[in-house]
């Protein structure tokens, strides 16, 4: 299992980024550099993810949270700061070995699920395992365990059109566990579903991750969903990181009034139920905090 | 406002390409034309409604039982309109077209949205490529690629590639950006990642590109027909000329159903091929439930289909290739042609038809493999310019045809006329009683709407009716001449006589509306029209030396208007498609004349010598070897066999005295051979001067203004830098100069003459003639200098040069014995001062070992000179 750490990202798109970046750690204010038409969409961000821990990225639109997560598998390349993950440093790798990190050892889910219209379920799933050349036979068997893993089995020979949005999303997240890999990037992932459909996704998610211990990285823009799924949640606004903590740290202590506004609405004896489970999972033990998970639903 | 030379330029560009790239246009040429018979191959094989049945298979498979009988009756009743072949040369053209298109379209289009600069680039390439007009590259496109089939192709290809380029950009752009990020994030390669994602998505859209590819093809169909491309085009081609309307239907027609097949059959693909498309298809028979209608077969069984059929095909071939085996060829006496192909261009007009088709049987009966190609006019010139055209037979001059004439006469070679004199006219319909000459038609501007119907205005008749005869009768202000095409005149002309109102086109004689309408042609009292064109055999400057033997039939070929007019009539009964079988049954009708029109040597008048040996000896001066290699050349075409030996002069009066030469072409008499001409000639004889008179002289550029004559010189030393440039110093000439011209004059104090060589003065003559500087030569006439350079010859009034010489053909005296025919044509041998000129001037051009070659390049740009020198019997 792999720490994953972010030191520093800074994304700046037009001109003179390398100035750019400069200037904002000199403190120059970003709307300052947007009138210039410079757009800084992540500006000195730092965290890191521990193993089989969800870390919760949320903030409004536009607060540069897509851009923060495409910095964490290189998609996008940061103009400055690095991504470090199982001891590599992933903005320094050149492409090949960048792509062979991505198809192995991160993956991703979509907020619309980017499923390919012109495979089937069954190789939308193991499309990961195709990119790294894994055998025909070999590659369908995992692939098909992944769909049974979110509950699919009997769909593989269906196409993606022909199953609804909760079920499409959960080939989506069939075929980043397919991969094995170790960190899971989520976008948005389940904002384009009914609430209802959301929700049981949400529990879904937590009982995958309950029996694989991934390291998660959730985008959302929900608070909701990023007090229930989040270990630890990290508040964006304006490219800034502007408070990382539990959800309990975040409810009961905002950093400022932004995300006191933010926190309004939490129902916080939720929050507080999982807040006490998180804190004992930080603790340690591992059969205390199943046990916890369960009763807190 | 400065004037862009962007013509010149342009034509330079050309010109350059030609010169340096034509490897690279050849290997084109090798490959579209080696796809297009192959393809033409496949397709034009099997029996026509075999291959329709193939053809219906695939519209069953990619569309259903329907498309499959549809098709099946479509392809059927352009076999029963006969127009199968063409239709599959059409097929074949289109196919191949749309394959090189798509080849390049899609890896441009990939590059176009992958790459910004790929896109800013393509676009108004993509522009220019779709909205240039293709007459415009068509022409040029024939110096490239010759005719036929591979300027079609590429003129089409052009035309056609950018909606594949387009769409195959826009598919690929129009695929989700969320699917590519989720390949990309899956460690995808940029290269997988298009061949996996992005291509699969964008097929759809490809497809439908494709799709437009093909019509855009086949819509250059008729274009295509312009430079001699074959299919369907020719038929709508000639339809449109002739103002054939049924013809057309039927052409039309027929591309039509190739284009509905098509396109109906590639819009399907995309439900076949591409997997969105096979969902879509799945998805679509899944909700209305399958019925008989909608059924597919299975590829698997579709292919085994076509295969069965084309087994069948291949078997029915087998069995009549064994049948067609026999054709007879031209027998063994008269094959003279070996089988060599020989292109034959024509353009569409009547006596034209007539005249090719008649050569094409006759060639064909003397073992050529002639090639017919109906080309518009432009496109024929300047194929034959280029050599891809070999001959035609129907160029209207001095006037209807003189701009293309004007444009490529320095490569080509007119063969003489054939028919004449033609006519030009404006002509009314007969119920317009009043108008009958020309000046009638003045004051009548009003009945005739102020207008006279013309004809395509790049034609010679327009620009004389324009620049003469309007002007001349004082029409220019009441007229207006309307500039549209012959087709176009002539519908006019036929929708006026219907409801019977005036109209007056421009019209020429020979034409087959005299015999439809009943037409008054306009008297021309005062001449303005001209004597009026004979009709010439034009060909490639390279065709005499190529095919000596049928320039030799065309040079004598004639047609009196009523052989004419009745070949036409053959020809116009048995209609399109049937030309042939219309010459030969004429043909027929008229024994003796192919062996009239195209005499077989043996029996030829032409062969004379019937190989007898004649040993012509001669010197190695300028005139003589000119003179020499000319009638080698002339002898040698009517049968003899010639011995061309050099000699100095002394030696060779002795070898001629004594019968080991037959007869030269280089006594120069009285003067300068006198002495050789005492001691023999009582063994020989003078068959009398071919040239007269030759001169000595000093000779200066013309560009010296102010010295004309040997007594101007002196006053002018110091210009010429007191230098005179003669030649080696024994020769009589300098001689001459030094002890009697110079002194003469009173020369000899103020210049020095300057002894060298004969090839030291030409080049002194040369460099100073480049710069321009004075410069005084000695020189003698004949001479090529004369014709190379604008020299004056110095006038001699004091005579110090002497009496002049002529040049007189001399023989052993048994020649005129032994080779009576040669006498007699030696005995009427005259060249002027032009002629030799010319002839030596092409000969120094082409350098040493290559004169026989420029001797027959003279001949051929001198049309007339080889009957005139060595008449036939």
């Amino acid at each position: 299992m792999t720490t994953l750490e972010a030191d520093q990202l800074f994304k700046v798109f037009g001109r003179k980024p390398d100035d750019a970046v400069d200037r904002l750690r000199g403190g120059v204010d970003r709307e300052v550099l947007r009138a210039e038409g410079t757009t800084a969409a992540v500006v000195d961000a730092s965290f890191h993810v521990e193993p089989g821990e969800i870390f919760v990225v949320m903030g409004l639109s536009g607060s540069g949270k897509s851009t923060l997560l495409r910095m964490l598998n290189g998609l996008t390349r940061p103009t400055s700061g690095r991504v470090l993950f199982g001891g590599q440093n992933l903005t320094t790798l050149p492409d090949k070995e960048l792509r062979a990190v991505r198809s192995r050892r991160i993956s991703m889910v979509f907020q619309h699920f980017a499923l390919f219209p012109h495979r089937s379920v069954l190789e939308n799933a193991g499309y990961g395992l195709q990119v790294q050349q894994v055998p025909r036979e070999e590659r369908d068997r995992r692939a098909a365990e992944a769909l049974r893993l979110v509950s699919l089995e009997g769909w593989e020979q269906s196409w993606p059109d022909e199953l609804s949005g909760g079920m499409q999303q959960r080939v989506g997240l069939a075929r980043a566990l397919a991969t094995d890999a170790d960190l899971l990037l989520m976008d948005e992932s389940f904002s384009a579903l009914d609430p209802l459909i959301r929700r049981e996704m949400q529990d879904q998610l937590l009982e995958i991750q309950h029996n694989l211990r991934k390291s998660i990285v959730f985008i959302t823009h929900d608070l909701n969903e990023a007090m229930r799924l989040g270990d630890r949640i990290a508040v964006m606004r304006d490219g800034r990181i502007v408070q990382q903590g539990t959800p309990a740290e975040i409810v009961l202590a905002p950093a400022d009034d932004y995300v006191a506004a933010f926190v309004e609405d939490v129902d916080r004896d939720r929050v507080l139920g999982r807040a006490s489970q998180s804190a004992a999972t930080t603790a340690g033990g591992t059969a205390m905090e199943s046990a916890d998970a369960e009763g807190s639903r | 406002m400065y004037r862009v030379p962007l013509g010149n330029w342009s034509e330079h560009v050309v010109s350059f390409l030609q010169n340096n790239v034509q490897p690279l246009f050849d290997a084109v040429t090798t490959v579209v034309n080696g796809m297009y018979n192959g393809v033409d191959w496949v397709l034009g094989k099997p029996e026509p409604l075999l291959l329709a049945a193939i053809l219906a298979v695939v519209a069953f498979w990619l569309r259903g039982p329907l498309s499959g009988v549809l098709a099946f009756l479509g392809l059927a009743l352009i076999d029963s309109l006969q127009l199968w072949t063409p239709a599959m040369q059409t097929l074949s053209q289109v196919i191949v077209a749309s394959v090189i298109t798509i080849l390049l379209a899609v890896p441009l289009g990939i590059w176009s949205a992958r790459s910004r600069w790929g896109n800013a680039l393509l676009r108004p390439v993509l522009d220019l490529m779709q909205t240039m007009p293709a007459f415009v590259y068509l022409i040029p496109g024939i110096f490239f690629f010759g005719t036929g089939i591979v300027p079609a192709a590429i003129a089409t290809i052009v035309f056609s590639m950018p909606p594949g380029v387009r769409m195959t950009d826009l598919g690929i752009r129009q695929v989700d950006g969320e699917l590519v990020e989720a390949a990309e994030a899956f460690g995808t390669t940029p290269r997988n990642t298009l061949l996996r994602v992005q291509l699969p998505l964008a097929l759809p859209t490809i497809l439908a590109g494709l799709n437009q590819v093909i019509m855009l093809a086949l819509s250059m169909v008729v274009i295509s027909a312009m430079v001699g491309a074959p299919g369907l085009g020719q038929s709508i081609y000639t339809a449109i000329s002739q103002v054939n309307v049924g013809m057309g239907v039927e052409g039309g027609t027929a591309v039509v159903i190739l284009a509905m097949y098509l396109d109906r059959m590639t819009a399907a693909l995309g439900e076949r091929v591409s997997p969105l498309g096979r969902r879509a298809l799945a998805k679509a028979n899944s909700a209305r439930g399958l019925s008989v209608l909608r059924y597919r077969p299975a590829s698997a069984v579709a292919g085994i289909g076509v295969l069965v059929i084309a087994l069948v095909a291949g078997g029915l071939n087998l069995a009549q290739d064994k049948g067609s085996d026999a054709t007879p060829a031209a027998s063994s006496s008269t094959d003279v042609g070996h089988g060599q192909s020989v292109n034959l261009g024509y353009i569409n007009w009547d006596e034209d038809v007539a005249s090719s088709y008649l050569w094409q049987d006759v060639l064909q009966q003397r073992g050529f493999k002639p090639n017919l190609q109906l080309m518009d006019v432009g496109a024929l010139y300047a194929s034959m310019a280029k050599g891809s055209t070999d001959f035609e037979l129907d160029s209207w001059l001095p006037t209807t045809h003189a701009s293309y004439w004007a444009q490529y006469q320095k490569d080509l070679v007119d063969l003489g006329s054939w028919y004449g004199p033609t006519s030009l006219e404006i002509a009314v319909p007969s119920y317009v009683t009043d108008v009958r000459t020309l000046a009638d038609l003045k004051g009548k501007a009003s009945e005739f709407g102020g207008k006279i119907t013309g004809i395509e205005p790049g034609a010679g008749e327009m620009k004389l009716l324009q620049t003469k005869v309007l002007p001349g009768y004082g029409l220019d202000k009441d007229y207006q001449l309307t500039a549209s095409s012959t087709a176009s005149m002539l519908a006019d002309l036929d929708r006026s006589v219907r409801s019977k109102t005036p109209i007056a086109v421009a019209l020429w004689s020979p034409h087959w509306a005299y015999s439809k309408y009943h037409l008054t042609k306009l008297t021309d009292p005062q001449g303005l029209f001209g004597a009026g064109d004979r009709i010439h055999t034009l060909a490639n400057k390279s065709f005499p030396g190529k095919f000596p033997q049928i320039s030799q039939w065309l040079k004598s070929f004639r047609m009196a208007q009523s052989d004419l007019t009745d070949l036409e009539n053959a020809v116009h009964a048995a209609g399109t498609g049937h030309e042939q079988q219309a010459v030969q049954s004429w043909l027929a009708k008229h024994p003796g004349l192919v062996d009239q029109l195209a005499p077989v040597p043996g029996g030829s008048p032409q062969d004379s010598g019937h190989g007898k040996t004649v040993t012509l000896g001669y010197f190695p001066w300028d005139e003589d070897i000119a003179a020499s290699y000319l009638w080698d050349d002339l002898l040698t075409r009517r049968g003899y066999k010639v011995n061309l030996q050099q000699f100095d002069v002394g030696s060779m009066f002795t070898a001629m005295s004594n019968g080991q030469v037959d007869f030269e072409l280089d006594g120069w008499l009285p003067h300068a051979q006198s002495q050789y001409w005492a001691k023999y000639h009582k063994d020989l004889v003078n068959l009398g001067a071919w040239y007269s008179p030759t001169s000595l002289e000093i000779t200066v550029p013309s560009y010296v203004k102010d010295v004309h004559s040997l007594s101007d010189l002196a006053a002018h030393a110091s210009e010429f830098g007191g230098r005179i440039i003669g030649i080696e110093p024994g020769t009589g000439e300098m001689s001459l100069v030094k002890s009697s011209v110079l002194p003469a004059y009173g020369l000899d104090k103020n210049f020095t003459l300057v002894a060298g060589s004969s090839p030291a003065m030409l080049a002194d003559l040369e460099r100073a003639y480049a710069k321009k500087q004075p410069i005084a030569v000695v020189l003698w006439s004949p001479h090529w200098a004369y014709s190379k350079y604008s020299l004056t010859k110095l006038a001699d009034p004091k005579g110090a040069f002497g009496a002049h010489d002529q040049i007189d053909s001399l023989a052993n005296k048994d020649f005129p014995q032994k080779f009576p025919q040669i006498a007699g044509w030696l005995k009427n041998f005259h060249l002027t001062e032009a002629q030799l000129g010319s002839l030596e001037n092409d000969i120094q051009q082409a350098g040493q070992g290559n004169e026989a070659k420029a001797v027959q390049t003279w001949l051929a740009a001198n049309p007339g000179v080889e009957d005139t020198l060595t008449p036939g019997t």
